[in-house]
Parts: C-alpha cells; structure tokens; sequence
C-alpha cells in the first residue's frame, strides 16, 4: 500500500506540491488529475524517490522511499523514456537489471509481455525503428517486467489506437489482479472514469476534489438532462430557473441544470409532448475537472 | 547497489567500444598512422622518394674549385646528418649539362673571374628546395674564400687550418638548465607528437561522456536510471566507463604505431636513418631522460586529468536539455584545452616567466604544460608534484559541489539558459 501523507514541495518560493494526501491500496487504481504545471510530475518524483519532499511522508508498505525499495515501483513517464538506439531486447534488458532482475529472468517475462501485445516479431528491433503506439507497448514492458507493487501510469494511451488501448488496459487489469497499486493520470477523463475507483485533483499543488469516483459525481450537484423527442417547448425549458443551458447533442437535447429537484420541473413542461427519452444523468468526470479547475483560477 | 553500478559502467563501456562511431575512427586512426609511419614508402609507391639523392654535377673551369666545394659541402651536410646531397664532376659543357639535366639534378659552373677570384652558375630544372639551396650556397662561400687564398699563394698547411672546420667546445654555465640546443629540436618536433595523442584522447573522453549524460536526458530515460541508482553511482559509472574507453583508445593508439613500425621495418626492427637522427637527438638531449624520471608524475596527471575533464564533462552535461546545450557548455572546455596544447607546445619562449610557472599549476592544463616546462629545465619536480596535488584537491572540490549540480541537473529541463541553472542548481538545498 502507498501511503502519501501531507506532502508539500517548494521550488525556491514556489509552492509546487500543497499539503496532499492520499492512499492507494494494494490492488487499487488511483486517478491522479490536474492541469499542466498542477504539480503531477513533482508529485510522482516525490514518490519514486527522485525529489525529496519539504514536508510529509511517502510510505510504500510502511517503509520510507528510498534506494532500497523503488526497485518495487513501476514508471511509465508521460514523454517516452526509452534509448532509441538500443533494441528492444537490450531495453527491456537494462531498465529490468537496474530494477534487479536476472537477464534469464528478463528475458523470460519480455517474450511473455511480447506475445501479450501481440510484438514478438520486435524483440531484436531498434526501438527507433518501431512506430509511436509500439514504442509506448515497450515503454509499457519496461516498466512492468518486474511485477511492480507499485505502477505510475502517466499517460499510459498516448499513440495507441482503440485495439492498442484495449491491450493495455487487460494488462492493467492483469497487474491490478496481482495486487499492484496503480497511479494513473490522464488528461483524457474517459479513462479515469472507466479505471479509478478513487481519485484527486490537483490545482497548483492543492488537491481540489478527493475521493472515489461515484461519489464524487454524486455529491457533484449539477446533473444532466437528455431529452429526445418532438418540437419540445425549449425556450420555455431555458427560462425555468435553474436551468443553466439547453444544447442540441445529435438527435437529443442535453440540459444541464443546477441541481436534481429541477429536474421535475423539466418534465413537466415537456410530458405533453412526444418525447421518447428522458434520463437524468450524472455529470461526466470531464465536465467536473473543467469545473473544479475553473472555479480555483476564477 | 554494487551490481548496478558495474552494470551500468560495463553497458555504458559497451555501448562506447561497439558504436559504429568508434569502429569507424579506429579505422581511419588505424590506417592514418600506419600511412604516417610508412610515407615514405607510400610515396615511393606512387613514384617519388622521400629519401631521393640530390646530383649535384660540377663542371669546373677553374680546375681548383670542385675538391674544395665537394670537401664544403660533405662538411656542412656532415653537421646536420644529411647524406643526401652527391657530388660529381662532370666533363660535360654547360649547354651539354643544361640540354641532359635531370630533375634530382643542379648543375654548378665554376668559373675564374679576375676580380672576385672565382664565379658559380648554379642551374636547375625546377626550384631547389631551402634546405639543398643553403648547404649549396655555404659550400660556394666557402669554396670562393679557399679559392681566393690558392690564388693569392697562402701557405697550402695554413690554407689547411683555414678550411678545416671551427674547433667547438659547448659549456652551459647555468647547470639547472643543462640542455643543449638539441632539446629546441625535439621539443620542436617529437613533443607535439607525444601529446597530441592525449589532447585526443581527453577531447574523445569529453565528448563520449557528455554525450551519453546528453542522450539520456534528452530521451528522458534518465528519469528510470535515476529512480533506481543514485546519481552518485550514476555519474561514478560514466566516469570510470568513459575512462577505461580512452585508456583502451590509447593502447589501441600504441598498437596501430607498433603495427606502422612493423610494416615500414618488415617485421624487422632496423630504424630509418631520419628517424635514429631524431632519437640520438633525443638521447642527447636528456629529453630521454627526463621523461623516464617523469614518466610516474606524467601517468599519475594523465590519470588525474582525464578524471578531472570526465567529471566537468559530466558536471556540465546534466545541465543540458539538447544537444546544442550539451555543444555550448564543450566549448569552454575545448578551448581551455587548446590553451593548454599550445602552452605546452610554446613553453620554450617563455623562458624564466613567472606566469607560465604559475599556469603550470592549473587544473586542466597542468596535465600539458608541467610536464614540457620540466623537460626543458624551467619548473622542477616540485612544481610537478605542486601541480598533482592542485589538480587532486580540484577533484575532490568538483565530487563535492559536482555532485550537488549533477543531482539536480539531471531532472532540470528547464528552459532558463544553462549557465543560469546551472548557478541555481549550485546553490540548491534540493540534495
């Protein structure tokens, strides 16, 4: 388990990282979110060793980080990390014996994870050979190879296409089953929503929203109606009060309201017309982080 | 951690030694010296001859004239070890001469002259080269004067004490300098050879360790290397890999020379006479000498310095985010370097300076001049060992506060100009 307590990191005057705290169970997904310059990156240095905090501790199984312990973690950095003019095999080879594997050991796993994303044909090529979303399966390996008990997934999609993305989730899947705690951050929200059971987002260092996902979006009071049906009376909908806009999605109507007792309101005006659907939905994750991010630069 | 650490310097000495950079400069140095140490028969090969006797074919009207310039000029070539030069009379008349003479041909044309005793025509195909021109022109004076003294009927055993050459005794009254003139020659020519190598192989040593550093931060796998060694070992590693690399480059050096030797002697070790010429200077100099009691404090600094310039390298490349970062922060490098070279190779005509005594003492460059400044007699082995002692407490000093910009260096991708993150990542806590 990965215990974030209270971590807070200043660069010069600036406070990058403000008091954040978090847990991440063994076997559990974690949603790391904020905008650019949040202070995600710091965040996963702190963890992996690489910075020391200013303040507060970051425990992994109960033990301080440090150099006899981050063989244990797993980093998938958002730019690729890898030497492109190695191959494949030589890669995997190097990042596995820094994290103290045996190379028998290594290169055992690299043609199980090889067949797994469906690559064995690559494993003598040069990295700078393969295309941008095999680059990202072997950035994907290397930081996998040795069965972390912690896993940072910093963008982990970027250049895979939607078979691609697939593959990698069962084998985020796969760790998570093994009892890896995952840390994931994206900027595309979909897969926050479809991965992390908890989650926090950061605005300039300072965790903004914290807690699991569900209840998030439900203490979230916002919520969305979609309407589809025939001449609906909509700028009548837009004056009800409450109602914060009225927007056209295909062949349905989204309305977004301030809160969920509006919502009767609505169907009120529209029940004598033919509508053929009415669902009153919670807001996305996206909608949520534009929100809350907005709120703190507001 | 140990593990990890000779990993990273066996792969980081592998990568080095099996880039087809290195195969390909080891080629061209291989075939370079070798072609170097055999030009001559290279040239021979191709139809010229480095060692290709000068005629010089004497016809002589004045019927005293060719013994006393022949005598002149196996004289003055005498002096300089130059046999070379032939010559030979000859019955042919002048336009006869000039009509048949050949390119490795010089015909003189002694002739009486009522006023000046004795005229020559010295005549050619093509233009004589300066040093051939000068012995010719010493025996035609000489010539003329001896001549002269025949003609004014000067007694033939004083004539005898007058042509024989000048009687020298060489006395260098300042015994710490007890070098003769010979040194200027050696330092002239076999110096510059001997270190050009290590001027080489430190710009090989820069550029190889900044450049690895460069790679993987700019690739950013340096992020993962760093989070599972510390960027102690993490440097230590480059800098004993980039090390070994030149110590391997060096001997791979000795090796292509001893091949060059081999060829040009064919498998025998007989020497070329131009080259024995160059080591009896040596040997005379004391130049020998010198370097064989110099030879610890030289191996001592080569070491030294080669690890003081793998660490600035390595210092300076953690500061870099690309490639013309990593160019900007070698030329300062590369330029004090060069001072060094050209110092070592003038330390000569800064003879009793005091400044060019206290340059021997500074890091980076002391590895250069200290040791020519000793052949020559200006600083003694106390200044050396000053100089070794200088350049170990600069090492400590760069592992000290090195070590503190390298950490943070290397997770600096900052786009504040380098010098300037630098003097940050001096001054930062962050360690």
């Amino acid at each position: 388990m990965l215990q974030v307590k209270n971590i807070v990191k200043y660069y010069g005057d600036n406070k990058a990282v403000d008091n954040l705290s978090f847990e991440v169970k063994d076997g559990e997904i974690f949603g790391l979110l904020g905008e650019n310059g949040a202070g995600k990156t710091t965040t996963f240095r702190i963890i992996m060793g690489l910075l020391e905090a200013t303040d507060g501790v970051v425990l992994l199984d109960g033990h301080h980080i440090d150099y006899s312990i981050t063989d244990k973690i797993g980093f998938v950095t958002e730019e690729r990390s890898l030497l492109t003019k190695m191959t494949v095999k030589e890669q995997i080879v190097f990042y596995g014996i820094l994290k103290g594997m045996k190379e028998k050991e290594i290169e055992k796993e690299l043609k199980k994870w090889l067949k797994d994303f469906q690559i064995e044909s690559y494993e003598n090529r040069k990295i700078k050979e393969l295309s941008k979303g095999n680059q990202q399966k072997i950035q994907f390996i290397s930081a996998v190879i040795h069965h972390p008990k912690l896993l940072i997934l910093d963008e982990p999609f970027t250049g895979l296409d939607p078979i691609n993305v697939e593959l990698m989730k069962k084998a985020i899947y796969k760790l998570q089953k093994e009892g890896c705690s995952i840390i994931f951050s994206s900027h595309q929200m979909e897969h926050i929503e479809n991965f992390c059971e908890k989650l926090i987002i950061l605005v300039k260092g300072k965790p903004v929203v914290d807690g699991y996902v569900k209840d998030i979006k439900k203490e979230y009071k916002k919520k969305n109606i979609l309407i589809r049906g025939d001449d609906l009376p909509l700028k009548e909908l837009e004056k009800i009060k409450g109602v914060i806009s009225v927007t056209k999605q295909k062949d349905e109507y989204e309305v977004k309201v301030e809160e969920e007792k509006i919502a009767p309101k609505i169907f009120q005006k529209i029940k004598n017309y033919n509508i053929t659907k009415y669902d009153v939905t919670e807001p996305t994750l996206n909608e949520i982080f534009i929100a809350k991010v907005g709120e703190v630069h507001e | 951690m140990s593990n990890k650490f000779w990993y990273l310097t066996k792969q980081s000495l592998r990568k080095k030694i099996k880039s087809k950079w290195f195969i390909g400069v080891n080629i061209m140095l291989a075939l370079v010296i070798i072609a170097l140490i055999n030009i001559n028969s290279i040239i021979a090969f191709f139809g010229g001859d480095f060692n290709e006797k000068t005629r010089i074919l004497v016809v002589d009207k004045t019927d005293i004239s060719f013994d006393v310039f022949k005598q002149s000029i196996k004289e003055v070539t005498k002096e300089d070890d130059d046999e070379n030069l032939v010559v030979k009379a000859s019955d042919k008349t002048e336009k006869q001469l000039k009509k048949d003479l050949k390119d490795n041909e010089v015909a003189i044309v002694f002739d009486n002259d009522e006023e000046n005793f004795v005229t020559a025509k010295v005549i050619s195909k093509e233009k004589i080269d300066s040093s051939t021109y000068q012995y010719i022109s010493q025996g035609l004076n000489s010539t003329k004067t001896s001549v002269a003294l025949v003609k004014t009927n000067t007694d033939p055993i004083l004539l005898a004490k007058i042509s024989s050459p000048m009687t020298t005794e060489r006395i260098v009254l300042n015994d710490k300098k007890s070098v003769d003139e010979n040194m200027e020659m050696v330092m002239g020519s076999l110096f510059p050879t001997l270190i050009l190598p290590f001027f080489m192989l430190i710009i090989f040593l820069v550029q190889m360790i900044g450049g690895e550093i460069c790679e993987e931060k700019t690739t950013k796998s340096m992020e993962i290397i760093i989070s599972n060694v510390s960027p102690k070992v993490h440097l230590l590693s480059k800098v004993i890999a980039s090390n070994l690399f030149i110590i391997i480059q060096g001997l791979l050096l000795v090796l292509y020379s001893v091949i060059g030797i081999l060829i040009s002697t064919k498998g025998h070790l007989s020497i070329d006479p131009n080259v024995d010429s160059l080591l009896t200077a040596t040997v005379e100099s004391g130049f020998l000498d010198k370097i064989i009691t110099l030879l610890p404090a030289i191996l001592i600094m080569m070491l030294l310095s080669f690890l003081a310039y793998s660490l600035i390298a390595g210092i300076l490349a953690a500061m870099t985010t690309n490639m013309e970062d990593f160019n900007q922060i070698q030329t300062p490098i590369m330029l004090v370097l060069l001072a060094g070279y050209y110092l070592a190779i003038m330390a000569g005509m800064f003879d009793g300076s005091v400044l060019i005594r206290i340059l021997s003492y500074v890091p980076f460059i002391s590895c250069l001049v200290s040791p020519s400044l000793y052949i020559i007699g200006q600083i003694s082995m106390i200044d050396v060992i000053i100089s070794i002692i200088v350049l170990i407490i600069t090492i400590l000093v760069m592992v000290k506060y090195g070590l503190r910009v390298y950490k943070v260096g290397i997770l600096n991708y900052s786009n504040e100009k380098i010098w300037s993150r630098f003097a940050k990542a001096l001054k930062s806590k962050d360690v």
